[in-house]
């Protein structure tokens, strides 16, 4: 099935590369290294020459931080967008929140996704979603709360219970109205997970896969590349690489990273590879 | 018309590298008749076949669909790399093809140079001696000698 995302629609033979753009002062990878518009706006404009299709564009660190509160967050990044849409216009634009009306301003601003990182925790936001024709991303956060860290949480099967709440939240999307072509699923490595049940979401992606909703990953840097060799935060990309190409293989289908060009080989080979993407452009042995 | 494998569906990319050679192919076969004999060798055919079943072709006189090229070794960018025999070879089977003289191709130098011309000789006695040809393609993007032409009589 074609991938709608807002005003775009996809072809299910290419990967997509979804470029995180933070405008927050303290995130985790760049520590607010694109707080600032000037910063954001040149970011955006680099990952776009680096072949992303996506934009990311997020207002709250994830992880515990100062309070953001809803007109803080649509003032970092309403208006942003309003910018990135006129500049860009073929570009898909998708914005990282949990709430309901940061979701509705960013949308009126011309952003075609709603990034519901959290996992569904405010319960109007596909509603807005629906309203907009905006796609949505369904999340399992193992039910945490925004900004909130796992603490000792277990599951009987990790995977089972990504596709249990992420398809549950897929089918609440469509029954609010939004098109069922624009809806994503996420198993959303490290929310409410230890570096155990990320390794395991990552082997068993395809699970996901099978499901038949495209699949986002988002494994760019995050702790358990880092707990799983070692490294800090600046140094986990080849772990990052590594993540993301098994995922690719098993057929992931939206790819949400810091590090664009590279990533954007990586899974159109991986793609490739997989027989599902052709090559770019073929001749050697065939003149 | 060359046996340009990159014109087969199974070898497409996202990009076509034979775009103008494609294009060509394409508007020669759907010039040609319903009924169309097709000589080539067995890659030759599966390109032949591919491009009748994407034309519509309505009119009603008999047609033959040859496939054959020049050398593949005709520069180091060639896929046999240089053979210095390659550029006058193909120079002299361009002027049989314009002058629809098909007899005395060298088929043992042909075999050297990797071209494929056994079809194209199998024309001797098909195409009338002397038959006006129109090329519509003539050129070696990737090092190997193609032509798109056509006979009428």
């Amino acid at each position: 099935m074609n991938l709608k995302l807002g005003h775009r629609t996809f072809t299910d033979d290419l990967p997509l590369v979804m470029a995180i753009v933070n405008r927050t002062p303290d995130s985790f990878f760049d520590q607010g290294a694109t707080y600032a518009e000037d910063k954001a706006w040149e970011r955006v404009r680099l990952v776009v020459e680096e072949g992303a299709d996506i934009v990311d564009i997020g207002g709250v660190r994830a992880g515990y931080g100062p309070h953001v509160d809803a007109a803080e967050e649509i003032d970092r990044v309403a208006a942003f967008v309003g910018r990135v849409r006129a500049a860009y216009p073929d570009l898909v634009i998708s914005v990282d929140t949990w709430r309901a009306e940061v979701a509705r301003a960013v949308l009126e601003q011309g952003a075609d996704v709603i990034n519901d990182a959290w996992g569904g925790h405010d319960p109007d936001l596909v509603a807005v979603a629906a309203e907009h024709d905006a796609a949505v991303i369904c999340t399992h956060a193992g039910g945490l709360s925004p900004r909130t860290d796992p603490f000792r949480q277990e599951y009987d099967d990790v995977v089972a219970a990504c596709i249990e709440t992420t398809v549950g939240l897929a089918e609440r999307a469509v029954a609010a109205g939004v098109d069922p072509r624009s809806v994503v699923i996420d198993p959303a490595h490290d929310f409410g997970k230890n570096t155990f049940h990320s390794l395991e979401v990552t082997r068993r992606i395809g699970e996901m896969v099978a499901t038949g909703y495209p699949v986002l990953v988002s494994v760019s840097n995050k702790d358990f590349v880092g707990e799983t060799l070692g490294l800090p935060a600046g140094e986990r990309m080849h772990g990052t690489y590594a993540a993301t190409a098994i995922t690719a293989m098993a057929g992931a289908r939206i790819h949400r990273v810091h590090q664009v060009r590279e990533t954007r080989h990586l899974v159109d080979m991986a793609w490739s590879i997989a027989g599902r993407r052709p090559p770019l452009r073929a001749i050697r042995g065939l003149a | 018309m060359p046996g340009v494998l990159a014109l087969l569906p199974e070898y497409a990319g996202l990009e076509d590298p034979v775009a103008d050679i494609r294009a060509a192919c394409l508007d020669a076969v759907g010039w040609l008749g319903t009924e169309v004999t097709v000589i080539a060798g067995p890659q030759g055919r599966r390109v032949a076949d591919h491009l009748l079943r994407t034309t519509t072709r309505t009119a009603a006189h008999p047609s033959y669909l040859v496939v054959g090229n020049g050398s593949a070794k005709r520069v180091d960018t060639s896929p046999g790399y240089v053979d210095e025999r390659a550029i006058p070879f193909d120079d002299d089977l361009g002027s049989r093809l314009r002058a629809g003289a098909f007899s005395g191709i060298d088929a043992d130098l042909a075999r050297e140079l990797w071209a494929d011309t056994e079809a194209i000789a199998q024309l001797d006695g098909v195409v009338p001696a002397g038959c006006a040809c129109s090329v519509d393609y003539e050129g070696d993007p990737y090092g190997v000698r193609y032509w798109v032409a056509r006979w009428e009589w």
